[in-house]
């Protein structure tokens, strides 16, 4: 402590810099925070008590003797995947491998991350190690049990609890990890007793990649949990834990973290960046998709069909849409080519009407090809002029009917897993899914919505008002049970909706409107001399609206976007009115269910709720990166 | 009509072909307020002409009417032979011939200096990336700011977010510039290097329309003045003109009132 004081009073000698401040004494910043009048000192000793409380609380209840951690340390498959066959389990390490790879590929391209300070990271060691003292403390000494395991009970009918000491000792593998932490962090902090050393950054990617490896590590070395439930049946052998099935693969997947990681840095040097920003960002569009439907479902593609049916088509609106959009992007096309557009996209709407009333059947993919085909002739204009641009284009519109023939092909063809239930994943697979499906289709949905509202068309501004304030009036249950229930009969003969497609269409028009007045929010925060100076340089409508409008109001809309993110991630709980298996259902029904764990609720409902916070913090903290990042309020 | 170049003339009442924007009775609403009572003028190609007032007068409605930002509902306007009307094509036209700043300088935040003054040539005009930067390198270097090009106008002064936008408008390439009170929003220190690029550009031999109350630059550079009150020109004239012996009681009044 007195060196603490030295080394401030030093420091404010020596430089005198203002922003020194923060390294004030324990003792000063106590005083200052915590205890500068006698009424916020009592304040602090309320509040520090009610906290200790609370936490007595959280532990009594955490560590109790009625507690079946079993259930989820048995369960723990079933909550991750629910039904799964287990022979399959490649399928599910190669999706998780997949996105390892991409994750550690963007966080190299795309972030510089910053640092930690050597300080900071000593602080956090040493608070962890002193909260888990202070956890160890607090707890109740727990319930003698005789040898039966029944709780004793005293003469008056009170529970027999060991004495502070003896549960002191029984705790000594807490006390254990918390020494190591206040040694680690003192250590570290002693090493470094120079300001400037002390004040040095860690980068935060060796942090995490340490953190992760240690967490690898303990794979290796601790034996969690027990073995799963296969095929409904209990199969805990001595021996055989949940960690020793999961070590090898989740070794592999941290080495694809931190390789790609590194081929994606290696890369922001070269040439390649900005074709590598692209890449990780197409991908990160098409995975979801593709490793549900492809790699999880596997489907049993019938190949004489494929030659003869959904190759030939695919190539036919490949090139023939090509050389359409090729003859648009002419520099003498003129009024022509609005024409055309307008014109397939009046077809394709109207493709659309025909199959809902049934009038002649047509392939759901040749109907999409239109769609899509009359959108690449909206954006043509855009294009017009240099061959290079005209390429770009035409190879954009053939990888996308190349991407879409293929989805609409293993989509339709059925799995070859075998299923236990009628959707063949669940847990937190399936949560994390729709989740991720969701938001990214709602968003490009949302932000059509929220331009459609503003516009100065009166038939767009119509049509999105009554949508969004419709779909906002309805509670989202309503909206999951009219599209997994009354949709499927509303539609002709020979067109079929999947029930998780169809939920997944409901759920995203239900986020895209939420999205939408969130967009509409960033849109008015944009100002008349925006658009005005947009319009001055000669931009067009799109032009205007996609380089200088968006980008602004997104970018002011991050904080409710983000909101929205994390509240499409929690309400997929509500799958489970629809008969979907989440993960929340999993704890609160799958389990309880089980003979063995007849009524175990609160263990699994816990752990699910400490899933999600962790999920929705890590995007939360990653948004306030964000906005620092583009520099929200520094305008 | 047809020009002997070729160019098709929208309007019969532009008479000469050097007259860079014909305003003929131009009537502007805005509601039940006329805010501009048939305007008539012509600017000549290559003239620098200084547009002045008291608020409320008129000068900002009548330039914003130029490149169409305000709709005019009386009257013509005819920019280089293009003629305003609802067509797009010919708003696209003009827009993409004249230039303007803006008061409050309107520079995109979130794009740094060298994609403000980019973002047109390459989307506009369709040039490849790589020689819109060196146009942009250069425009930079003309209004002396070649340093920030990596920066973003939040980090710049005033007077250099208004030079950005002068490069910005320049970028396009324009054969008119409108100024819409280029200085009002600055500080006084950083009025005169703003002003110094003006006149740089008034010499070059740009056609120019000036709303500003800045009348020793209307004094040196302009080679008219046109003074307007309750959304008439009332007084038309060269700076020595309006200088010495206006003739008008209203001109007298706001000459004595701003020198």
């Amino acid at each position: 402590m007195a060196d603490l004081e030295q080394l401030s009073t030093n420091l404010s000698d020596e430089a005198g810099a203002p922003e020194e401040t923060a390294s004030l004494s324990v003792r000063q910043w106590l005083q200052t925070n915590l205890f500068s009048s006698w009424t916020n000192a009592i304040l602090t000793l309320l509040g520090g008590f009610a906290t200790l409380l609370m936490l007595r609380g959280v532990l009594n209840f955490v560590f109790s003797e009625n507690r079946e951690w079993d259930a989820v340390r048995t369960n723990l498959r079933a909550l991750m995947t629910l039904s799964y066959p287990e022979s399959q389990y490649v399928r599910v390490w190669v999706t998780l491998g997949f996105v390892a790879g991409l994750t550690g590929l963007s966080a190299g391209i795309w972030a510089n991350w910053g640092g930690v300070s050597v300080k900071r990271m000593s602080t956090w060691l040493m608070g962890a190690g002193g909260l888990i003292a202070l956890c160890v403390v607090v707890r109740e000494p727990s319930v003698i049990t005789d040898v039966e395991g029944k709780a004793i009970r005293a003469i008056d009918g009170s529970l027999q609890r060991e004495s502070f000491f003896a549960a002191m000792s029984d705790r000594l593998g807490w006390w254990i990890a918390a020494v190591l932490l206040l040694a680690a962090g003192g250590a570290i902090w002693a090493r470094y007793s120079d300001v400037a050393r002390r004040n040095a950054q860690i980068p935060v990617t060796t942090v995490v990649v340490w953190g992760l490896g240690l967490a690898t590590l303990s794979l290796w070395l601790v034996p969690y949990g027990h073995y799963a439930f296969a095929g409904g049946e209990y199969i805990a052998e001595p021996g055989r834990r949940v960690a020793f099935s999961t070590q090898m693969p989740w070794t592999v997947m941290w080495l694809l973290l931190v390789s790609s990681f590194f081929v994606g840095r290696s890369l922001r040097e070269t040439r390649w960046h900005a074709f590598a920003k692209g890449a990780s960002n197409l991908l990160w569009l098409l995975s979801p998709m593709t490793l549900f439907w492809v790699v999880l479902r596997d489907p049993a593609l019938d190949y004489a069909h494929v030659l003869s049916t959904d190759l030939p088509m695919g190539l036919a609106f490949g090139l023939l849409g090509g050389a359409v959009l090729w003859v648009l992007t002419r520099v003498d096309v003129g009024e022509a080519g609005r024409l055309s557009a307008v014109g397939l996209l009046g077809f394709a709407v109207f493709n659309w009407v025909a199959a809902f009333f049934g009038w002649y059947p047509m392939l759901q993919k040749a109907r999409i090809s239109f769609l899509l085909l009359a959108l690449a002739a909206l954006l043509a204009p855009n294009f017009i002029g240099e061959i290079a641009k005209r390429r770009q284009l035409i190879i954009g519109w053939l990888s996308a009917m190349a991407l879409v023939h293929y989805l609409a092909t293993m989509i339709n063809t059925p799995s070859t897993v075998e299923l236990q239930s009628s959707e063949f994943l669940g847990g937190l697979g399936l949560t994390l899914f729709v989740a991720l499906i969701v938001v990214l289709l709602s968003f490009p949905l949302g932000v059509l919505l929220a331009l459609g509202r503003t516009s100065k068309f009166p038939i767009f501004r119509i049509l999105s008002t009554s949508y969004i304030e419709v779909i906002r009036g309805v509670p989202l249950i309503s909206v999951l049970i009219f599209f997994s229930v009354m949709v499927p009969l509303f539609l002709p003969d020979g067109m079929e909706l999947a029930e998780l497609a169809a939920v997944l269409t409901g759920y995203t028009l239900f986020s895209a409107a939420y999205l939408a007045e969130n967009v509409r929010g960033g849109l008015q925060s944009v100002t008349k001399g925006q658009y005005e100076a947009a319009d001055a340089i000669g931009l067009t409508a799109a032009q205007r609206t996609g380089f200088i409008v968006l980008p602004q109001a997104l970018r002011v809309s991050i904080p409710q976007l983000v909101g929205q993110v994390i509240a499409t991630f929690k309400e997929t709980s509500l799958l489970a009115i629809i008969g979907l298996f989440d993960f929340l259902r999993v704890a609160n029904s799958v389990i309880p269910a089980q003979s063995e764990f007849m009524g175990v609720k609160r263990e699994g409902i816990l752990l699910v709720a400490m899933i999600y916070f962790f999920f929705n913090f890590t995007i939360s903290k990653y948004s306030q990166r964000l906005e620092r990042r583009v520099g929200l309020g520094e305008r | 009509m047809n020009t002997d170049d070729g160019t098709t003339v929208t309007s019969d009442r532009l008479a000469d072909r050097d007259d860079m924007i014909v305003c003929v009775d131009v009537d502007k609403w805005y509601g039940d307020f006329q805010a501009l009572k048939g305007v008539t003028a012509t600017i000549k190609e290559g003239e620098v002409a200084v547009v002045c007032g008291p608020s409320g007068s008129g000068k900002s409605t009548w330039i914003r009417c130029i490149n169409r930002l305000e709709v005019h509902q009386g009257g013509d306007i005819v920019v280089d032979g293009i003629e305003l009307t609802n067509d797009l094509r010919n708003i696209e036209k003009v827009r993409s011939e004249v230039g303007m700043v803006f008061q409050q300088f309107n520079l995109f935040p979130h794009l740094t200096v060298l994609d403000n003054i980019t973002l047109a040539p390459i989307w506009v005009r369709k040039r490849p990336r790589a020689e819109a930067e060196t146009m942009a390198t250069a425009l930079l270097e003309r209004v002396g700011i070649p340093e920030q090009a990596e920066k973003f106008p939040g980090q710049l002064s005033g007077g250099q977010q208004q030079r950005v936008a002068i490069a910005r408008s320049l970028a396009m390439e324009p054969r008119v510039m409108l100024f819409d009170e280029p200085t009002s929003a600055l500080d006084p220190e950083m009025i005169k290097e703003v002003l110094d690029v003006m006149k740089e550009l008034a010499r070059s031999g740009i056609t120019m329309m000036v709303v500003t109350h800045e009348m020793g630059f209307a004094r040196e550079v302009a080679d008219r003045i046109m003074f307007m009150e309750g959304g008439e020109i009332v007084e038309v004239g060269t700076p020595e003109h309006f200088f010495t012996n206006p003739t008008e009681d209203r001109t007298k009044l706001f000459m004595s009132q701003i020198l």
